[in-house]
């Protein structure tokens, strides 16, 4: 975190010697970002468009065709790929979606909010790999909710035959993605609440609304909802995206007759029979056609909504069953909240069990030795992923700054263009384009040793900037803009406003941007294997190298890892700003 | 029948420190004046009302309206309008939908021609489907008052209702929102800075002393 | 302050050089590279040296090989094994000073196609690749497709102790002559094992494996091809059905899958599945992804017969509590499928000749004697005990095995990989008819 300050600080140095350089690097930085978004992603679209044509020197063949097409509809089982994508995308998102809403509104207003908060957003910070891992503990036959109840209950003394995980509906998906996104829903829609402006007037609208008879659920809904939605459109298109495309949830927990559409082109691409990576080429386009279609469904059901219960916003009527809804969310947050906790108690067990045979509810004995073999191998690991995700999570904060800076010199927000193209990496599904990515970081690979690190840091970053600049963007605009002005009519010079009046104000929500970007970075598995060439190991490959089927024990100390690694860089920005306030009261 | 709302040997506590006492009446159609420099207690007096008292205050006393006790009720279940200074109008909905929202739920046809009668009563006809934000100050304060009224309340709050206003729109939506009062007869409650406020209600004042 | 001063200097001079360093990957060598890219032809065929200069050739090996930075592709799925490969990282360093980097993978395939996809991007001398561990289907892909370094293992100093010449198995992956393309490294045999404590009677041959399966349904499952152990599976089922056929019939399986005889060489393959399936772990609806995870399920207890294709795998894990204590591990009597593995080096590696010195390492007695003790990994050893001298042969003596380990002398008898045409035949069948579940 430190980091951050001095290369700031040392940017002033600079600042000095020339007197414009700093507006002049501002007024380029949105260029430079749209160009750092636009050629991996339009790039990679190419790269897998021109083989998915037939367009493939790889194979040594150039003609345009669509026998990739023609193999991919050929393939046994596509509709069920599809629809297993569509309905594990569709269904977490809306159940998500509906249980954030569910929680906010019996809990709007109340201090049980910030606890539930509270205790779900280190969820946000696993990785989703760990998260599937710790999922499929719980619901697998051998798992912690069938060991609670055997065999004194249900007396079983071999694992029972059960169909989670894996089964053949996608439930283990959805349920996984479910619990993935939830904080992550939940955290954005209370961010949006606690801008002042916003948050104040959507507080002060529920309290008139419950003064006038509404009970606080339909007040949620009727006067809370119309004004907050528009905030979490965004947020829940990319969780959309995400859930509809991702690989490795479906991947730990999904089916294999067929698998989802998405893990079928992993497979496909890695396949030894080459002539399989058309195929593949054609199902990334159809999987962004996939994805696209969602989205637009999406946005039209959005419509429909919006037309269906217009009339009922006022039509007076102020209570639906309020008190049902009241019980039956407590209900589903509690039981959210011990699975959550059961898997964790669960993966700690693991990683520290010896021998433990089902059904029995605790390890026979404990041992440190999955942990002591684990950290004599996680040396490389561990300082691959915290260089490759300081550089990135630096590159993004500087980068976001700067445009943020650029809004304001130039008095006014981005083009929406520009704000479009910021997300765009969140919105196309991450398999259509990172293996054409590759082909064309293969395409221009310069000899030096560092250029995997290089290539994985631009992939990284694709993802990191989203997430810095959606939470940095609102902290940064809130800004009064009066110690700006007072400053400058004071003789400062742009840069030294931007550095010594801006960026302490914005100490905590830098701390808490270079958090989150730390935790992104780290939790990347596709961009690092295939960026990197495979050749630099993060804990997050490991964890899925080892972890994908092999031993509990070490998935369990692997996850443990994922987990603990950005919960420390969230840890740090939550600690150091009380700690440093102190000081400086002193 | 006589309605009213009666405060019964209040005490009002921040951190366990005695904010306020009161113990009055307010008979309907009669309003009563609370002033007193910031920090009295007098916002958390209206909050203890409405049904929400933010933590770190407790209160002791009950609050009868109607000769109901409704200290323990919820929010939402009291029957208690509040006017603000701000009009804290919802932005996603149109004037009509402003009051509709307020209004029972019923006939539709019979509330919007309710609405239309309430709106050209004010001044404010055919404005019905404007948009609130496009609103002058004054036709917004006029829109919240109806939004109150027409949600048929028992008692009504008022939070130093006209300091956002200036002087002849303030003395002319005084006036407005004290005739309706009185022509509803309802109890009401006004917390205000303004001594020519306090005046125009004609009804008790009491002054609250910062508590050490 | 003078010292914070030349630190944030320097911090600007890093900012400044990554930061041009992504320009340039991004823009300047897009125009170098398309212009050369067509130049630069392979010319990395050593297999024209002569006998005499061999000695010599080896010296130049080693004088080039010394200092290089190895990437060594292997799966790293299996933490003995990694452990392994770091050993020999030590030992090589020690020797040659060669840096060997493991880059684990998930699957061999994923190495395959990168250096395909550098083949295609024109990268012909600056792979990513140096070594990578083959066998089998993987190995022939790269064969076909000329992907390999040729002629430069049989040129090995350490290749003598395998007494080539009466020892196939060093020259042949399943079927397909090596041609000098790949070094062998060690020998696998399938073996079973099953948890004593669920079932007491294991069966002993494929035909009691359909009987004991239906005494025991759901509790036992192979992992869905094209994983290696899965297709493996097959293999022994495929070879096992055929062996009261005719040797007509049995020869097909050696040579290759040919349109004409694939239905009529796979069809007792398929009504065998067809009787097994349904008693096997979720009906046979859905599939295990990969041998660890078939371990962890025996773990669980939901199976309780598995098999590997590294036997010491089996008392590894049980002394890493991935195992339960009630496991056996045991050998078919109807024979056990048996392979080499090897390790090849890629035509455009970019560092061949360290490459070369690591993989003469692994031949050597002292590399092949650390990886047979069971506790280290128990891989079985391609050198043959004659070529050695005493001292060498002393290296391999055998210490007492963990009861969960297969016992000595147990394989009774080794059956051949099929030609690997017929793991793309097997796949293909295989996928049409069990691939996805109505």
């Amino acid at each position: 975190m430190t980091v951050t300050n001095k290369v700031q600080v040392n940017q002033t140095q600079g600042v000095n010697h020339s007197t414009d350089w700093f507006t002049r690097v501002a007024t380029f930085s949105p260029k430079f970002l749209l160009l750092l978004l636009i050629v991996p992603v339009f790039g990679g679209l190419i790269g897998v468009l021109l083989p998915a044509f037939g367009w493939a020197p790889a194979l040594n063949q150039y003609s345009v065709g669509l026998q990739g097409f023609n193999a991919l509809w050929q393939t046994l089982g596509l509709t069920q790929m599809i629809s297993l994508s569509i309905a594990t995308g569709l269904i977490s998102t809306v159940l998500a979606f509906v249980i954030t809403l569910m929680i906010l509104a019996a809990f709007f207003n109340s201090v049980w909010l910030d606890r539930i908060q509270q205790i779900l957003s280190p969820i946000l910070v696993i990785p989703h790999a760990a998260a599937a891992i710790a999922v499929g503990f719980l619901i697998a036959p051998s798992g912690m909710v069938s060991r609670l109840f055997s065999p004194w209950l249900i007396g079983w003394e071999l694992a029972p035959h059960g169909i989670f995980p894996h089964d053949p509906y996608g439930i283990s998906i959805m349920l996984g993605l479910t619990l993935k996104e939830l904080p992550f829903l939940l955290l954005m829609a209370l961010g949006a609440l606690a801008q002042p402006e916003l948050g104040k007037k959507l507080r002060q609208q529920h309290k008139v609304a419950l003064n006038l008879g509404y009970c606080p659920i339909t007040a949620f809904f009727k006067v809370v909802l119309p004004s907050l939605y528009p905030l979490l459109r965004l947020p829940l298109l990319a969780v959309l995206a995400y859930a509809s495309s991702s690989v490795e949830m479906p991947l730990i927990l999904g089916p294999n007759t067929p698998p989802t559409l998405a893990v079928a082109i992993m497979q496909w691409f890695n396949d030894v029979d080459l002539n399989l990576r058309i195929k593949a080429s054609a199902g990334a386009l159809l999987q962004l056609a996939l994805t696209g279609g969602l989205l637009v469904l999406w946005l039209l059901g959005e419509k429909t909504v919006k037309y269906l219960f217009c009339e009922s916003l006022t039509n007076g009527k102020r209570e639906y069953g309020g008190t049902y809804w009241q019980i039956i969310t407590a209900i589903v947050t509690t039981l959210v909240i011990v699975f959550i906790a059961l898997a964790l108690v669960g993966l700690v067990l693991w990683s520290v069990a010896g021998f433990w045979r089902f059904p029995a509810t605790l390890p026979d004995s404990f041992t440190l030795i999955h942990w002591q073999s684990a950290v004599m191998q996680i040396g490389e690991p561990l300082f691959n992923s915290l260089l490759i995700g300081i550089i990135t999570t630096l590159l993004a904060i500087a980068l976001t700054l700067l445009c943020l800076e650029y809004e304001q010199i130039k008095g006014k927000l981005l083009s929406r263009f520009t704000s479009l193209i910021i997300y765009i990496p969140l919105l196309v599904p991450s398999i259509a384009f990172l293996f054409g990515l590759v082909w064309i970081q293969q395409l221009i690979t310069v000899q030096v040793s560092f250029i995997s690190y290089i290539n994985v840091i631009i992939a990284h970053l694709l993802f990191v900037l989203p997430y810095v600049f959606l939470s940095l963007a609102s902290s940064y605009r809130q800004l009064d803009p009066r110690f700006a002005i007072v400053a400058a009519s004071l003789g400062t010079k742009p840069s030294k406003v931007f550095f010594k009046v801006k960026l302490p104000q914005l100490f905590v929500p830098i701390l808490i941007a270079s958090a989150l970007g730390l935790a992104i970075s780290f939790g990347q598995y596709l961009p690092t294997l295939l960026a990197g060439g495979g050749r630099i190991s993060t804990i997050t490959t490991e964890a899925i190298a080892l972890a994908n089927g092999a031993s509990r024990r070490t998935s369990a100390v692997y996850a443990l890892m994922q987990m603990l690694l950005p919960l420390i860089g969230f840890i740090l920005a939550w600690v150091l700003p009380k700690f440093i306030y102190k000081a400086a009261r002193r | 029948m006589q309605t009213s709302l009666q405060i019964k040997n209040l005490q009002l506590f921040r951190q366990n420190e005695l904010l306020l006492r009161l113990n009055e009446q307010v008979n309907g159609g009669e309003i009563l004046t609370l002033m007193g420099p910031s920090g009295s207690g007098k916002s958390s007096l209206l909050n203890w009302l409405t049904g929400a008292l933010p933590t770190g205050f407790t209160a002791e006393g009950e609050v009868w309206l109607n000769n109901n006790n409704i200290t323990q009720v919820p929010a939402h279940l009291r029957h208690v309008g509040v006017l603000y200074q701000d009009a804290l109008l919802f932005s996603h909905l149109s004037v009509a939908g402003n009051i509709a929202f307020a209004m029972p739920a019923g006939n539709k046809k019979q509330r919007l021609e309710k609405i239309e009668d309430a709106l050209e009563q004010l001044g404010l006809k055919g404005l019905a489907d404007r948009h609130t934000d496009n609103l002058s100050g004054g036709q917004q304060a006029r829109v919240a008052l109806l939004r109150v009224l027409l949600s048929e309340p028992k008692a009504i709050l008022l939070d130093e209702p006209f300091s956002k206003l200036d002087s002849q729109l303030r003395e002319d939506t005084r006036a407005l929102v004290f005739e309706q009062i009185r022509y509803h007869q309802l109890p009401a409650l006004m917390v205000t800075h303004d001594h020519s406020d306090a005046k125009a209600a004609g009804g008790k004042v009491i002054t609250l002393n910062k508590t050490e | 302050m003078h010292n914070i001063k030349c630190w944030q200097a320097l911090t600007r001079y890093c900012f400044c050089s990554v930061a041009f360093c992504v320009c340039i990957n991004l823009f300047s060598t897009v125009l170098f590279n398309t212009a050369f890219a067509y130049s630069v032809e392979p010319q990395n065929d050593i297999s024209q040296i002569s006998e005499i200069n061999l000695k010599e050739h080896w010296q130049q090996i080693e004088k080039k090989g010394r200092n290089q930075n190895v990437y060594f592709h292997a799966w790293g799925g299996d933490p003995q094994i990694n452990a392994y490969i770091q050993w020999v990282a030590q030992q090589v360093k020690a020797q040659y000073q060669i840096t060997l980097h493991h880059v684990k993978l998930s699957d061999t395939s994923e190495a395959v196609s990168r250096v395909l996809a550098e083949k295609s991007a024109n990268n012909h001398n600056q792979g990513n690749v140096d070594l990578v561990w083959i066998n089998g289907a993987n190995f022939a892909t790269m064969a076909q497709h000329s992907l390999l370094l040729k002629g430069w293992a049989d040129k090995q100093p350490n290749f003598i102790y395998t007494d080539s010449e009466h020892n196939p198995a060093v020259t042949l992956d399943f079927g397909v002559p090596t041609q000098g393309m790949e070094s062998p490294w060690g020998q696998a045999s399938l073996t079973f094992y099953y948890d004593q404590l669920a079932s007491n009677n294991p069966p002993r041959s494929l035909y009691e494996l359909l009987r004991w399966s239906k005494k025991n349904p759901g509790r036992f499952s192979y992992p869905k091809p094209p994983d290696f152990l899965g297709m493996s599976f097959l293999k022994y089922a495929l070879v096992v059905l055929h062996q009261q056929n005719s040797l007509l019939a049995q020869n097909q399986l050696y040579s290759q899958a040919t349109a004409q005889n694939t239905e009529q060489t796979l069809k007792p393959l398929w009504a065998f599945l067809d009787e097994l399936h349904p008693n096997l772990w979720r009906k046979g609806k859905h599939f295990i992804q990969s041998g660890v995870e078939m371990r962890r399920l025996v773990d669980d207890t939901e199976l309780s017969l598995a098999f590997t294709f590294s036997a010491p795998e089996v008392p590894a894990a049980v002394k890493r509590y991935d195992l339960p204590y009630s496991i056996r591990s045991y050998a078919m009597d109807d024979g056990s499928l048996s392979n080499t593995h090897f390790v090849a080096i890629p035509y455009n590696a970019s560092h061949q000749q360290g490459a070369q010195l690591v993989a003469n390492f692994l031949l050597s007695p002292k590399a092949q004697a650390y990886k047979q003790q069971a506790d280290i990994w128990g891989d079985r050893s391609v050198l043959i005990s004659s070529t050695l001298n005493s001292e060498q042969q002393a290296l391999f003596k055998t210490q007492k095995p963990h009861p969960s380990a297969l016992p000595f002398n147990s394989i009774k008898s080794t059956l051949s990989e099929p030609h690997p045409s017929w793991v793309e035949a097997i796949t293909q069948g295989w996928q049409t008819r069990y691939g996805v579940t109505p």
